[in-house]
C-alpha cells in the first residue's frame, strides 16, 4: 500500500525553511504570487509537484541571498513568462487596465453617485427614524 | 423507469410552456396550477435518476459514468447532483420548484403582476429543461450496461459537497424567481413598496442558502484539497461569489424600495443582474471555458447554449428596463446625508468590487483569447477587490445611523474620524505590540467598527436594556449579520496575513518544528475503507503541555484510479494545526515522508462569522408578530 504514488517522488525534495522568519514570511507570500507552471490554477504554494517544490526552493534561495519580491517576479517572468505570475504587471495595455479598471469603475460610481444626488432642499424633508418605520408600509 | 422520468421531464416542459402562456396572459389561476403541475412532473424525473444511482443502474448512462456498487450509499445519492447532467436536472427541478412555492406563497392583491411573474418563471424553466433535454440529458440508456460503474470523483465524496449543490441551487436559482418579480414589475412599470415587500423575501430566500452553500465549499477546499488555505480566488469560486456580492447589494437596495419607495429602477436593475450573474457562474463553471478558452470549443454546444441563454434573458430583461425606467419614479425625497444617499453610496462601491471580480476572472480568459497569456490570482483581488470592499464595509455602520430622508446629527466627517481614531489604536497594538501587517491592521480595524457599530444600533434602539430582547426580530437580525461581517474579518485577515506554513520531510521517530509546535512523525500505516486504502500517518504535536495527535491520511480509491488527501486538524481557541500527508521516498536510512504543515490562526471565525450572517438574514425573514 505504500506504494502509493511512489514513481513520481524521486525527484522531490523539501526545502528548509528560512531562518530568519521575516525572511521566511516573504518567501511564503512570494510562493502565494507564483504559479506552479505544471498546474490547473494553483499558486507554488498549494502544489504537490515535484516542480512546486523546486520553485519554492528556488524562491527560498533567491529571498535569502537578498533578492527583492520584484527581483524574484521578473526571474520567474523571465523563465517561465507573464503566466507564472498570480501577480500580473501593470505593464502594456492589458496589465494597466487590469490594474486601473476597478479604481476606474469606483472614480466613476462616485461621480455617478453625486448626480444622482437628493433633492438639495434638504431642509423640507422630514427627517424618519429607521426605528419608526414599521408603519409606513401601505 | 428512468424512461418515465424522461417522459415526466417532458410533461415538466410542457407545463412550463403552458405557464408561461397563461402566465404572461395574466391568467393568474392556471398559470398557479401549471407551475404545480411542473414541479411535480420535475420531481417525478428527478427521483427517477436518483432511484438509477440507489440501485447502481448502470444501463443508465449517467449512472455508469459517475457511480460505482462499492461507493458509500450517502454518496450514490450524492451523486446525483455531483456530475454536470444530475446538477441541470437539479437546477431544473429547483427552478420548477421556485414556481410552484410563488404560485403557493405570493399573497397581493395584484393578480395580473402575481400571473406576469409566473410566466416568466414558466420561461425560464423553459430555458432550462430545453437546455437539460436536449444537450445534457441525463435520461439517456446505454445499449451494453457495463458491470461496474466508472465511480464518482472521489475528492467530490464529501459530505459538506453532498448538501453544497443543492444550496448553491437554491441560490442561484432563486435569483431566478427575483428576476421573474422584476420583469414582471417592469412590464407593468410598478416597482413599488407592494412589489419590494415581495421581493425582498425571495432575495432573502435566495440569499440564505447561497451564502451557506458556498460556505461550504469553502470548507470543504478547506479541509480537503489539502492546500491550508480557505479562499483560492479561483474562478469557480468567483462565480459563485460575484451573484451573491449583487444578491447583498440587492436585499439592501430592496429594502430602500420597501420602506420609502425610493431607488425602485435601481432594485428592479440589481434583481435581473443577481438572476444573470448566476447564469454567467453557471456558464463559467459548466462550459469548460475556465480550464482555457480552447476547452471551451472541444464541446461547445453547452456553453454556447448557456451563452445564448444569458443574452436571451438577461437581453430581454435589460431592453425591458431601459424602456421602463425612465417611467419608474416615486419614493419620498431625500437628501445626500441621509440613510438612502449612504446606503447608495454602499450599493455602489459594492456594485464596483464585483465589477472587479468579473474583470479578474475573465481577464485572463480574453488575454488568451487574443493570443497571450496571464493569471490573475490572489495578489491581486488582495489589492483591489479588498480596499474595495473594505471601503464599503466602513460605510456600513453610518449607514445603519442615519435616518430616511435626511440625517441630523453626526456628518460624515464625524464618522471618519471616529473610524481614524480606532484605526490609530488598532495601529498602536497592530504595528507596535503584535508586530502585523497592514491589511492585517486594517482589518482588525474594520472588525472591531462593524461589531460595535451593530451593538451601538441595537442599543440606540432599545434604549434601555429591558426593551432590547424585544425589539423585532429583524432587527436583530441585521446587527448579527453585520456583526458576522466584523467577526469573519478578523479571521480573513489574521488567516490571510499571520498562516505559517511548512513542508516537513521525516522519517519514523524523528521530530520536527512547526509555529511553536514540536511535530514527531510515531508510525505510517496501511489502513482500508469502503472504496479506498490509504496509508495513514500517526503525528504527535506538542507545545507545552498540550498535546495532540494528527492522522492525516493519503487515500487512494481505485476504481477511480486517484489520489485524495486527508487532512488532519487539531483546533485551538487560537488557531488550527493542519497537517497534510504528502509522498514518500526511500533513501539510504530508510524511508521519509513528507508532510505539509500548516498553523491557520483563527480561522473559525471566518465561519463563525458566515454562519452569523446567514443567520441574521434568516432572521429578517420571520414576519412581525402583530401586536393586538
Amino acid at each position: 500500500m505504500t506504494l502509493v504514488g511512489s514513481a513520481i517522488v524521486l525527484a522531490l525534495m523539501t526545502s528548509e525553511p528560512l531562518s530568519d522568519p521575516d525572511a521566511e514570511a516573504r518567501a511564503q507570500g512570494l510562493m502565494r504570487e507564483i504559479r506552479c507552471v505544471a498546474c490547473e490554477n494553483e499558486p507554488v504554494s498549494q502544489s504537490a509537484a515535484p516542480i512546486a517544490e523546486d520553485m519554492r526552493a528556488r524562491i527560498r534561495e533567491m529571498v535569502a541571498d537578498g533578492a527583492t519580491n520584484n527581483e524574484v517576479r521578473d526571474w520567474f517572468e523571465a523563465r517561465y513568462g507573464a503566466h507564472a505570475l498570480f501577480r500580473p504587471p501593470a505593464r502594456g495595455i492589458g496589465g494597466t487596465l487590469l490594474w486601473l479598471l476597478p479604481f476606474a469603475f469606483l472614480a466613476l460610481g462616485g461621480v455617478i453617485a453625486m448626480l444622482l444626488r437628493g433633492r438639495r432642499n434638504t431642509r423640507e424633508i422630514t427627517p424618519v427614524e429607521p426605528d419608526h418605520d414599521a408603519g409606513t408600509q401601505p | 423507469m428512468i424512461e418515465l422520468g424522461h417522459f415526466a421531464a417532458f410533461l415538466a416542459l410542457g407545463a412550463a410552456l403552458a405557464q408561461g402562456w397563461f402566465g404572461l396572459r395574466g391568467q393568474r389561476d392556471l398559470a398557479g396550477q401549471m407551475a404545480l403541475v411542473s414541479c411535480a412532473t420535475m420531481a417525478i424525473g428527478f427521483a427517477t435518476i436518483i432511484v438509477a444511482f440507489a440501485r447502481s443502474d448502470f444501463s443508465v448512462a449517467l449512472v455508469a459514468n459517475h457511480s460505482h456498487t462499492l461507493k458509500p450509499f450517502l454518496y450514490k445519492i450524492a451523486g446525483t447532483w455531483g456530475n454536470h447532467e444530475g446538477s441541470m436536472a437539479l437546477w431544473c427541478l429547483v427552478t420548477t420548484a421556485f414556481g410552484a412555492a410563488g404560485a403557493w406563497l405570493m399573497r397581493t392583491d395584484r393578480p395580473l403582476f402575481e400571473a406576469r411573474a409566473l410566466g416568466v418563471q414558466g420561461l425560464i424553466g423553459v430555458g432550462a429543461l430545453v437546455y437539460l433535454l436536449f444537450a445534457s440529458s441525463p435520461f439517456t440508456r446505454l445499449d451494453v450496461p457495463p458491470l461496474q460503474g466508472a465511480s464518482l470523483n472521489p475528492l467530490l465524496q464529501d459530505p459538506a459537497l453532498a448538501i453544497h449543490p443543492p444550496l448553491l441551487y437554491l441560490g442561484y436559482v432563486g435569483y431566478s424567481f427575483v428576476f421573474a418579480l422584476a420583469a414582471a414589475g417592469l412590464i407593468e412599470g410598478r416597482i413599488d413598496q407592494t412589489w419590494a415587500k415581495v421581493a425582498r423575501g425571495w432575495s432573502m430566500a435566495a440569499f440564505v442558502p447561497l451564502t451557506i452553500g458556498i460556505m461550504l465549499g469553502s470548507y470543504w477546499a478547506y479541509y480537503e484539497l489539502g492546500w491550508g488555505g480557505w479562499w483560492f480566488w479561483d474562478p469557480v469560486e468567483n462565480a459563485s461569489f460575484m451573484p451573491w456580492l449583487i444578491g447583498a447589494a440587492l436585499l439592501h437596495s430592496v429594502i430602500v424600495t420597501e420602506k420609502r419607495g425610493s431607488f425602485a429602477a435601481w432594485t428592479a436593475l440589481l434583481a435581473v443582474l443577481a438572476f444573470c450573474f448566476s447564469i454567467l457562474g453557471a456558464f463559467l463553471v459548466r462550459s469548460g471555458i475556465l480550464t482555457s478558452v480552447h476547452a471551451f470549443a472541444v464541446d461547445p454546444m453547452r456553453g454556447s447554449f448557456l451563452l445564448a441563454g444569458l443574452c436571451i434573458y438577461g437581453g430581454a430583461a435589460l431592453v425591458l428596463f431601459a424602456f421602463r425606467a425612465p417611467s419608474i419614479t416615486g419614493g419620498a425625497a431625500w437628501a445626500l446625508k441621509s440613510r438612502e444617499g449612504a446606503l447608495m453610496a454602499n450599493n455602489i462601491v459594492v456594485i464596483v468590487a464585483t465589477l472587479t471580480v468579473l474583470l479578474g476572472t475573465l481577464f485572463p480568459l480574453m488575454a488568451e483569447a487574443a493570443g497571450w497569456q496571464m493569471s490573475v490570482g490572489e495578489p491581486y483581488f488582495n489589492l483591489t477587490f479588498a480596499p474595495i470592499m473594505t471601503l464599503a464595509l466602513i460605510m456600513l455602520p453610518v449607514v445603519q445611523a442615519w435616518s430616511w430622508g435626511h440625517a441630523e446629527g453626526r456628518g460624515w466627517v464625524q464618522w471618519a474620524a471616529a473610524f481614524a481614531g480606532i484605526m490609530a489604536v488598532v495601529g498602536v497594538f497592530g504595528f507596535g505590540v503584535w508586530d502585523l501587517r497592514t491589511g492585517a491592521v486594517i482589518g482588525i480595524a474594520v472588525g472591531i467598527w462593524l461589531i460595535a457599530g451593530a451593538g451601538i444600533e441595537l442599543w440606540r434602539r432599545a434604549k434601555t436594556p429591558g426593551r432590547l430582547f424585544r425589539l423585532p426580530l429583524r432587527v436583530w437580525g441585521m446587527s448579527l449579520a453585520h456583526a458576522g461581517i466584523g467577526i469573519f474579518m478578523f479571521g480573513a485577515v489574521i488567516e490571510t496575513t499571520e498562516r505559517f506554513e511548512r513542508t516537513l520531510a521525516l522519517s519514523t521517530g524523528e521530530s520536527a518544528e512547526v509555529a511553536g509546535w514540536t511535530v514527531t512523525l510515531n508510525s505510517v500505516r496501511s489502513i482500508e475503507g469502503p472504496n479506498w486504502y490509504a496509508d495513514e500517518a500517526a503525528l504527535v504535536a506538542t507545545r507545552g503541555d498540550e498535546e495532540a495527535m494528527l492522522s492525516p491520511q493519503k487515500r487512494f480509491y481505485p476504481a477511480a484510479r486517484m489520489p485524495t488527501t486527508e487532512t488532519a486538524i487539531h483546533k485551538t481557541p487560537s488557531g488550527d494545526l493542519y497537517a497534510a500527508l504528502g509522498d514518500f521516498r526511500r533513501t539510504e536510512t530508510g524511508q521519509v515522508w513528507t508532510f505539509r504543515v500548516y498553523f491557520n490562526p483563527l480561522i473559525d471565525l471566518i465561519y463563525i462569522g458566515v454562519i452569523l450572517i446567514s443567520l441574521g438574514a434568516a432572521m429578517t425573514m420571520i414576519p412581525r408578530r402583530r401586536r393586538a
